[in-house]
This record gives structure tokens, sequence and C-alpha cells, in this order.
């Protein structure tokens, strides 16, 4: 079994300090921002944006946090949260005003008088100079007048921008390699070059453009210095002598690194976290994900362990510290929107593993340094990602099994075969550079340093309702679910007719594809008409600055510069579709147990009079997540014809690539979702990633994954999600971990899985389960060559396995 | 026109990871000619189907309507226990914001008189929920092939394949040995779970079918095995060594039942035994498993409320069961804790 090093002192201090501070709402840069717009209202486009970071470089406290080694913070407190009203603020001004914000009970903040008083003071300036405002004076009549509201498309009338713009990982493997001194000086010899030109044509905008990069760059450089000045500073007042000398080192380090290459480890973690906080610090980001953290430091750690510049268990300390500062981020959202992202998250994938160009397993020792801290520290922050090939060492299989029984769902586990054949198939990664992927966001495969893939497309991350498109599809247009006021909603869609009108079931899927056309044409109209704006207003000098392609073209990534770009969509409630065609199939054409007419008035009376055929429905019917050809060819049906939909349209920058996980949309848009044919009731959860309907995959993990893998998921080049839960009586021994990791390695290398999250089901998570048997129904426990439902068992003996859980057996 | 050969099975279950090498689906017959008290699925026992009722996946006769008291001609159907449950109702308030709220709920559970109750299945054909349900269904072995053929790649991927376990397979002999020759005929592993007691020249024709035997020895004293499981152990130890002349490999398992086989004693002998076996052909015995005794058949029982009664004990230590280990390993013997 994988043996996992102790948590230094120190770092279990820090991460007691994570879990104990409540974040607090800073204003340092709001202010900084807001004084900056108010007064330079002349500068527009990539100078604006450019000397707005500069200006944050200049004049943003520097601020240490006791105990820290590595250091570089977006606020003056531990744990504290900057604004950035330069994306959306109607809601900030409303959750200001009426206290929602820190009332709430999902993420709450603490907001200090004078932040609450400035803020609201200034906010009006921004209601219309942000993104958000923007973006709604475009939103076309027809589309908010009309259409918006309609449970499908995932576009509101107003406020698209409240949620940030991220999705992406740049090239932190260039700003810890080469350091922001060259980067600059490959921009100033650009604009040296293009002084002597003329500028015709657009090169007066990459002449602007390299003047935005230049100008950042000599921002983050400043920034590091102000840094460094500050722990010299520091280091002077500093009694306890261990610390002065880490405040001396820091003071050091970041005198040389952000503007040089970094020269070791402890180097190399503080340059790529300080370009982590500057590329926050710049923009409202969400799910900026970090890439292949492990492959950009192993060099360095590996060449500091060999010359015994440093120990195992002192590199580990500084990942770990490096860890605690990732979790340290975070940013309000809207008291909506935590709903869907909760836990103070930001989302900052890491993706660990792989292969290296070569085709050669890449795992080294940072590898498990990643997965340890993750394992180790149990932080909500960063997720981690594990690329597996053929050739994964066991060892490392053995510690990725050991920290998913620590933590829920970590890693999530990607198979190198089939990310690769979906980002490679359409053209849209080149097969050179494809090995080198990673995990951005939730799921979604891109490559990082050279990819603008926009998985949350207009900033705001829009997903397909794809149910509520099918109840548009069998209700002629118009969405069952009633208006807020009660009374009935309009005819949104196309006219596909009712259910009662259709004569098999080819009819209906019909009705229901010709829905998702009309409703994803209209999400990529919105996110490219947001992307014909977006460019002007928030441009990104600090992500293009390092990402590949910019430099080349002279073009910032949201112009399209990186060397590769693309659009991800994303659509929620598989299983739900599946379930429903499945089941039409089957009780009003095959076996006429029930008529469309019966059926129809069954679903838009919720059941109720109808209690006979739902208990039939939900007992009877065949199910998709069963290993059922005849229920899984429809899994095949909706996930193909939604990619030939999706990836039937192009973006201004490049190709739109399909997705299908819902992070916990799945309950949200639940619901706002009508009854549906599957015996699902009206505002109850919609099936999670392209996993089954709740509760309806009764034959076990292998019958489980066989139905998934019907789902053609090498055409998901956005990312799939499959959760699977596990009790921990699965892998309490050698030999039970082994038969996962055949179980996992079947599917990725067998039958084109491309991902897959364990939860190794914690004791909280059972003893919920004793308290809410329905939410757990397909839990099976193994002990001693017996397995039974856990919910089933007896209550005595469901505390047994509770308490052989806690000890570990 | 000749019937088709069918085995009445209680289960079929994927992912079955402790019945043998690798991932494999258990393919479970139902009747045995064994009586253990400990048996931990006494519906495995009668050879005919039985109607089992689960309490926690009924959802009370006012959401079905009485189903199943009106589906019963004999009328062994009736109002039981009326409980509560918490269900959870789901609405959206003006805003359209979604919450949740428990509502307690009554069920009115219902009583089986299993004296009226002939086990037609009239009840479980119209029981949605499967709260009510006939353990014993026929199956004929193209059906079963085909069902567990669909995870063969999990089986190819892993060493894994199909057991075919009990109750005791070798009680339905033709359906068994159909079922392994044509699980073989589709190039999956197969192991036969068997208590070892049938006649040999029935066992002897799964030799070229069965890659591996899950051979259960329950006690070495012939008088003690008779007394409690209701047969003599004779039959089983010699078609044990029949098995090792035959080329047979055996997964030895030893349920471990507190004052029944649980003494050191014991398990020395057996492990003498299988020493023996390992005589008799080396490389036999691929693994002794030790299955500590659990209670988790109350509950099954329950739900078939079978004449015959099962018994309760306190399951062994984990650090007794830790010396049985050693003590086997100490004679050279392979061993693992289930």
């Amino acid at each position: 079994m994988y043996q996992f090093s102790p948590i230094a002192p120190r770092v279990a201090a820090m991460r007691e300090r994570y879990r104990n501070t409540q974040p607090e709402l800073d204003l340092n840069r709001y202010k900084l921002v807001t004084e900056f717009y108010m007064e330079h209202r002349d500068i527009t486009g990539a100078l604006k944006r450019a000397y707005n970071f500069k200006n944050l470089c200049e004049k943003m406290p520097p601020h240490v946090n006791d105990g820290e080694i590595i250091v570089g913070s977006l606020t003056a407190k531990y744990r504290a949260a900057a604004m950035f009203p330069e994306n959306s603020v109607d809601w900030l001004k409303e959750e200001l005003t009426s206290g929602l914000l820190w009332e709430r009970e999902t993420d709450p903040y603490i907001v200090p008088d004078e932040v609450r008083e400035y803020v609201l003071s200034t906010v009006d300036f921004w209601m219309q100079e942000c993104m958000s405002a923007k973006m709604n004076s475009y939103i076309p009549e027809i589309y908010r007048d009309h259409l918006a509201g309609n449970g499908c498309c995932g576009y509101g009338p107003q406020g698209q921008n409240a949620q940030p713009v991220g999705h992406f990982c740049t090239g932190y493997r260039k700003a810890v390699d080469k350091g922001f001194k060259a980067i600059k000086a490959e921009a100033d010899a650009k604009i040296k070059e293009l002084e002597g030109t003329g500028m015709v044509g657009t090169t007066a905008r990459q002449y602007n453009f390299y003047r935005s990069i230049s100008i950042v760059c000599e921002g983050m450089i400043t920034l590091a210095k102000r840094y460094s000045a500050h722990c010299a500073d520091l280091a002077k007042k500093e009694k306890d002598a261990k610390r002065k000398a880490e405040l001396e080192k820091l003071a050091v380090t970041l005198d040389w690194v952000v503007e040089n290459p970094a020269r070791d480890f402890y180097e190399a973690v503080q340059a790529l976290w300080f370009y982590e906080m500057c590329v926050m610090l710049d923009a409202n980001m969400h799910g900026t994900s970090m890439g292949r953290v492990d492959q950009y430091l192993g060099k360095y750690a590996e060449a500091d362990l060999a010359s015994g510049k440093l120990t195992r268990e002192e590199a580990q300390e500084i990942m770990d510290m490096y860890y605690l500062k990732v979790a340290e981020l975070n940013k309000p959202w809207s008291a909506g929107a935590v709903l869907a992202n909760p836990g103070y998250t930001n989302g900052q994938l890491f993706t660990l593993g792989g292969v290296d160009k070569d085709g050669n397993d890449a795992t080294n020792v940072c590898t498990y340094m990643c997965l340890e801290a993750a394992g180790r520290l149990l932080l909500h922050d960063p997720p981690q990602a594990l690329r597996i090939h053929r050739n994964t060492p066991k060892e490392l299989w053995d510690c990725a099994i050991e920290v998913t029984k620590r933590a829920g769902g970590v890693p999530s586990f990607y198979s190198d075969d089939v990310v690769i054949d979906a980002l490679t198939r359409t053209g849209r990664i080149g097969k050179e550079d494809a090995w080198d992927y990673c995990l951005i966001g939730c799921v979604e495969p891109s490559l990082g340093g050279q990819e603008w893939p926009a998985c949350g497309g207009n900033g705001t991350e829009t997903y397909t309702n794809i149910v509520n498109g099918f109840l548009m599809a069998i209700n002629n247009g118009y969405n069952p679910m009633p208006s807020p006021d009660g009374k009935p909603g309009p005819q949104f869609g196309p006219a596909t007719g009712y259910l009662y009108e259709m004569n098999s079931i080819e009819e209906v899927m019909k009705a229901y594809e010709d829905q998702i056309r009309f409703w994803t044409t209209w999400d990529v109209n919105l996110r490219n008409i947001f992307e014909s704006i977006a460019p002007n207003i928030l441009p990104q000098p600090v992500v293009s600055a390092t990402m590949g392609g910019c430099m080349e073209k002279g073009m910032d990534v949201m112009d399209g510069g990186s060397k590769y770009n693309s659009t991800g969509l994303s659509c929620v409630g598989v299983g739900n579709v599946v379930d429903c065609l499945a089941i039409i199939d089957h009780v009003c054409f095959k076996t006429k147990k029930y008529t469309t007419r019966e059926l129809y008035d069954a679903v838009m009376a919720n059941w109720e009079g109808y209690e006979e055929m739902l208990n039939y429905i939900n007992g009877e019917c065949p199910r998709y997540g069963n290993a059922d050809p005849e229920v899984d060819k429809y899994a095949t049906f909706v996930m193909e014809s939604y990619a030939k939909i999706g990836t039937s349209f192009h973006g201004p920058r490049g190709p739109l690539s399909v997705g299908c996980y819902p992070v916990t949309l799945n309950v949200l848009f639940g619901y706002g979702t009508w009854a549906t044919p599957d015996g699902r009731r009206a505002h109850t959860p919609l099936s999670d990633g392209i996993g089954a309907v709740q509760g309806m995959d009764k034959s076990g993990p292998t019958a489980a994954l066989t139905s998934m893998a019907k789902v053609p998921q090498n055409l998901y080049g956005n990312g799939i999600l499959q959760n699977m839960k596990f009790h921990p009586s699965a892998v309490n021994s050698e030999e039970g971990k082994q038969k996962l990791i055949d179980l996992m390695n079947t599917y990725f290398f067998a039958m084109g899985g491309m991902q897959l999250q364990l939860n190794i089901v914690s004791v909280d998570t059972l003893r919920d389960a004793q308290q809410n048997p329905d939410k757990y129904r397909d839990l099976v426990v193994r002990v001693a060559g017996f397995s039974a439902y856990f919910v089933e068992v007896f209550k005595d003996s469901q505390d047994d396995l509770i308490r052989r859980t806690e000890q570990g057996l | 026109m000749e019937k088709k050969l069918t085995g009445k099975t209680y289960d079929i279950q994927g992912f079955s990871v402790q019945d043998g090498p690798g991932i494999r689906t258990t393919v479970f017959l139902k009747g045995c000619p064994l009586r253990c008290p400990w048996c931990h699925s006494p519906e495995s026992q009668a050879f005919e189907s039985q109607l089992a009722w689960m309490a926690m996946r009924c959802i009370g006769t006012q959401k079905c309507e009485d189903a199943c008291v009106n589906a019963c001609k004999l009328g062994a159907i009736s109002y039981g226990e009326l409980t509560t449950s918490m269900v959870k109702e789901s609405e959206v308030d003006e805003n359209g914001i979604g919450r949740d709220r428990m509502v307690e709920t009554p069920v009115q559970k219902i009583h089986i008189d299993r004296k009226v109750c002939t086990n037609c299945g009239d009840c479980a054909a119209v029981c949605h929920p499967d709260a009510l349900y006939m353990c014993g269904t026929d199956y004929t072995v193209e059906e079963i092939v085909e069902r567990v053929s669909k995870d063969k790649p999990f089986y190819d991927h892993s060493g894994g394949g199909v057991t075919v376990s009990g109750g005791e397979a070798m009680s339905q002999p033709d359906f068994t040995i159909a079922l392994l020759k044509a699980l073989k005929e589709k190039d999956i592993n197969t192991a036969l779970d068997t208590t070892g007691y049938c006649k040999w020249e029935l066992l002897e024709k799964t030799v070229p079918y069965a890659d591996l035997y899950l051979y259960d020895l329950k006690h070495m004293d012939n008088d003690l095995h008779k007394r409690v499981v209701g047969v003599p152990n004779e039959i089983i130890l010699e078609n044990a060594k029949k098995l090792a002349a035959a080329g047979g490999k055996l997964q030895v398992r030893i349920p471990v039942i507190p004052q029944f086989n649980d003494s050191k004693e014991n398990i020395r002998k057996t492990g003498e035994f299988c020493c023996e076996l390992e005589k008799i052909n080396p490389g036999t015995v691929t693994m002794i498993q030790l299955l500590p005794y659990h209670n988790l058949g109350v509950m099954k029982w329950q739900r078939i409320q079978d004449d015959i009664p099962i018994m309760e004990a306190v399951p062994p230590t984990d650090e007794y069961m830790q010396e049985l280990k050693t003590l086997l390993e100490d004679m050279g013997l392979p061993v693992c804790i289930h």
C-alpha cells in the first residue's frame, strides 16, 4: 500500500487557518480599478487593460501571511476575496444592498462597513461600464423578448457575465522556464520591428498588442520586486532567526524569479504561483487551470533531490504550501451562481501523469508530491486530474486509489487514448501536440499553453438543458413549466407537435433533434455575438504574454491569437432523455401498455392521479445504465445527435466542441424542469454527466460502464463526466484495489471510456445513506463473499460497516 | 417439442470481486442439500421459487392502491405495520429558487400469511417497486451466456470470468455442466463454487470445463459436520482428493463460524487436509479463503421467512482471523481473509 509522508507542523497549522477562516471582501483591487477606470475613460481596449494591470502591480499592498514560504496575494488579508467590477456588478449591488452576501447560507462573505459603503457609492459607474452591461445591450431583441426563459438554451435576458471568463491553461512553463524579462524583450523587439513598417493593415492592432504585453511584463516584474522589498523589510523586523532566514531567502528569490528563469525547485514553485496570482489579479477568472504542474516542476525537483539541495520532506513542504496558496484563492459569486459552484471554489484544476512527447510514461517525483498534497491536506481546491495510459505505473495507480479513499472523487481519471482521439479527430489539435493535453475547468480537455478553448464560451458557462428540449419536443414547442406568475409559458421552440400525435419513436426522436438544433443554434448565436464584442472590452494581455501563438501572431487570446482555438458547449440531462425515449418506445409503441395520450397526460399532470403508471415506469421498464442494448441505443442517438449539431457550427476563432458535464447544475436545472416521461417528478434533479438516472443503474458497475461506453465519447472533445460510487469495502484489500484498477483499465482501453470519477464514500455519506436511503439505492457493500445494497442491510450491520470504515478496515 | 434445459437461479451478480480471481459475474443457482445454520443466503436452500418481501422497498399500499392485497386470490396478504417515512418534496418559490423539504408520510406496509401463501408469484408480478419478488427464475443456458457475455472485456482485462454458485450448483447437475461447457466455448474463464457434496460421477464431468473450484471445507470432524450441516463430510473430502488427482484447481473456502469450526485445531486439520491435496497433485490449492462469519444472512432470511431457522452469533474478531491466517501460512499454504 502506498504510504503518505507526514504533514509538517507548519503546514498543518496553515491548513487549520485555511479551514477556520471565513472569507472576507477585500477592497484594494476594487478601489484601484475603479479609480483607474474613472480617471482613464479615454483609454480603451488592450492598452486600458494593460495599464490597469500595471497600476495594480504598482499599488496593490504586498501581503505575506505568517509562516508562508510561497507568497503573493490578491488581497491584504488571509483568505480574503478581491472584487472584479469589470465583469458584472448588478448582483453585487443587489446583495450588498439586501445583505444577502453575508446572510446567505452558501458561501457567505464577511463584508466590512467601509467596503460596503465604498462599493455602493461607486457601483453605479460600473453598472454601465462592466462587460455584462455591454453584452446585455447586444442580446438580440427577438431573443430577449421571445425566447429567453425557454429552459433549454442557458442564456437569460441579461447578466450574462456575472460569472467570469476562464477555463483555459496558459503558458505556465514559459513563465517559469523563461521569465518575463525575456518575454518582454520578445515583445519589445516586435514593437521596434513594426515601427519600421508604417503599420499597414492590421499591423497597428498587432503593435498595440505587443505594447500591452510589454506593459504587463513590466508590471509583473515590478510587483515581484515590491514583494522582494517587502520581504526584506519583514526580515529586518523578524526576531525568530529561522523565519528571518526564510524571509531573506524570499527577498532574494522574488528579486530573481518572475523577471528571470527559475534556477531550482523552490524558485520554480514561487514563479509558478506568482504568475498564476497575476493572471487572477488581472481578470475575474474561474477555472484558470494550471495544466501539467508535475511536468513543469518535475525537472527542478529531481535535480534538487539528486544534488541534495532539498530533501523529499522539504520539497513536499514547499508543494504543500503551494497547494494551500491555491486553496486560499476565492472570489465572491452571486447567490445563484454559488449554488452551482459551492465551497468558495476557484476551480484551478491540476493535471498529473500522462505521457511525454515520445509516448513514454511521464510520471515523476512531483506527480506523487502533488497527489500527496491533495490526499493529505484534503483541500477543496485545487482539484486533481490524473492522466492514465497503458503503462501507468502500478505505484501511481496505488497512490491515486489511496488519495481517492481519503478525498472523494480526487483525482479524476482520464484515458489518454480517448482524450487524444477526441482532440485530434476533428483537427482541433495537431497530432504532434496532443500528447501534452491537460484538463481545464471541470473535465474539459485542452492543450495547455497553446489553446484558448473558452469552454466557458462567452465568459459565463452556458449549458443546454436537453431535458427541457425534450419536453418542448413532445409539447409542440411549449415548456410545460408554468411561468413564475403561474400562467402557462409561451411557445418558445419550433412547433414539433404533441406526443399524442406521434406514431413512432422515430417521430419523437426527430422532434427532439429539431428542438436541440434550434436551441443549440441560439446558444452558438449568443456565444458568437459575445465573441464579437468582448475582445474590444476585456482583452487578456497577462494570459496572452505566455500563450503559444500570441507572440507570433501579434494577437490577444480573445482575438484568436493562440496557436489553437475552440469553443466548448455542454449539455445536461442525458440519462433522462435516454430513458424518456426508451420508455416511450417500450410502453407506448412496443408493449402498448399505455397510449401516448395517457403518458402525455400523466407527465403534464406531474403524475398526480397516475401513481400506478408512475410505479410501473419506475419499477418495470428497461433503463439506461444496465447494459441493455435496447435502451443504450438511445444513448448513442442522443449523444451522437448533440455532437453532430454542436460541431456543425464554428466560432469566430475556431471550431466548436461538445461536452457533457453538469457540475451541480443537474440539481439546479432539475428544479426548473417539469415532470418527464421517465418517471421523474417536476423540480427533482436531472441525471449527472453521462450517467444513468439516479438509482436506476441496478446491475452493478460493469453494466453501468458498458452502457456509458455506448456514448460516442471520442466525439466529446469538451469533456464528459461520469461519477461512480463505491463502498469502502470495495477497496479495503490490495486485491479489491486491483480489481477496481482493472475495471477502469477495461473501460479506458477496451471500451472507449474517457473519464471516471470514483467516490469511495465516506463515513458521513454512509450516515446520510442511513437517513436518506433513496439517494443511495445503488451503493453496494461487499463483505465476506457477500454483497448487498447498503441501504437494505440492517441498521446494526450498517453501523458495523460504518465503524469498520472509520477504522480503515 | 423437447423442453429446453433450464436452471433455477436466484441472482446473477456482476462485478463479483470475492468469488475467484479478477472481475467476475456469479450465477447463483437455487437449491442445496446442506442446511448450514449460518447460511448467508437462506433463499438459496429450497429448490422451489419462493416469495420474498423487502420491507424497505415497500412504498406502502396507499401509493400502489393495494396492488398486492388485491392480486392475492388466497387472501394471504393483509395490512401489516403502519410506519412513516420522510419523503423529499421539491418545490420552486416565486423567485424560481428551488428547495427541498422533508415531509413525514404514512406508509402502510403489508403482512404475508406464510401458511396460506403458495409462492405463486401473482403479488410479485404487480409489485412494481419489487418489494415483493420471487427468488427463483428459470433461465436457459443460452440466456445466461448472453447475459454474462456482456462483461467479457472486463473478464479479459482482469483475469476474471464467471463463477457458478449456489445453493449447491451441482444439485442442478445437467444445467451446471451445460453452462460451464457453454462458457468455455465462449472462451470465458469459469469457476464452480461448490460444497463438494455431490456424486463424483457428476462432479467429474465438470473437470474439463471448470478452470477453478471454490471448494467449501466446513469441518474436518464428520460427526459434527453431519449434526450441524445435515450431511457427512466424507463425500466432500473424497471428492476434493479426486478433483486434485484429476488436475482440478481448488480455492478452498472456510467459513469461520463461531463455536462450530473456528477452533485452531479444526483449522489446523483443514490445513493438513489441504497439504494432503498438495501431495496428491502439487499446485492444487491455489488459495485458502477464510470467510469470517457475519450475520447479514438474517436480513435475507427475514425476507423469505423460511421454516428453516437461522443462527445468530458474534462475528470473529479481526485479530483472531489474523491468527488463523498465520496458522495456515505457517503450514506453507497461501491464505487470504475476505
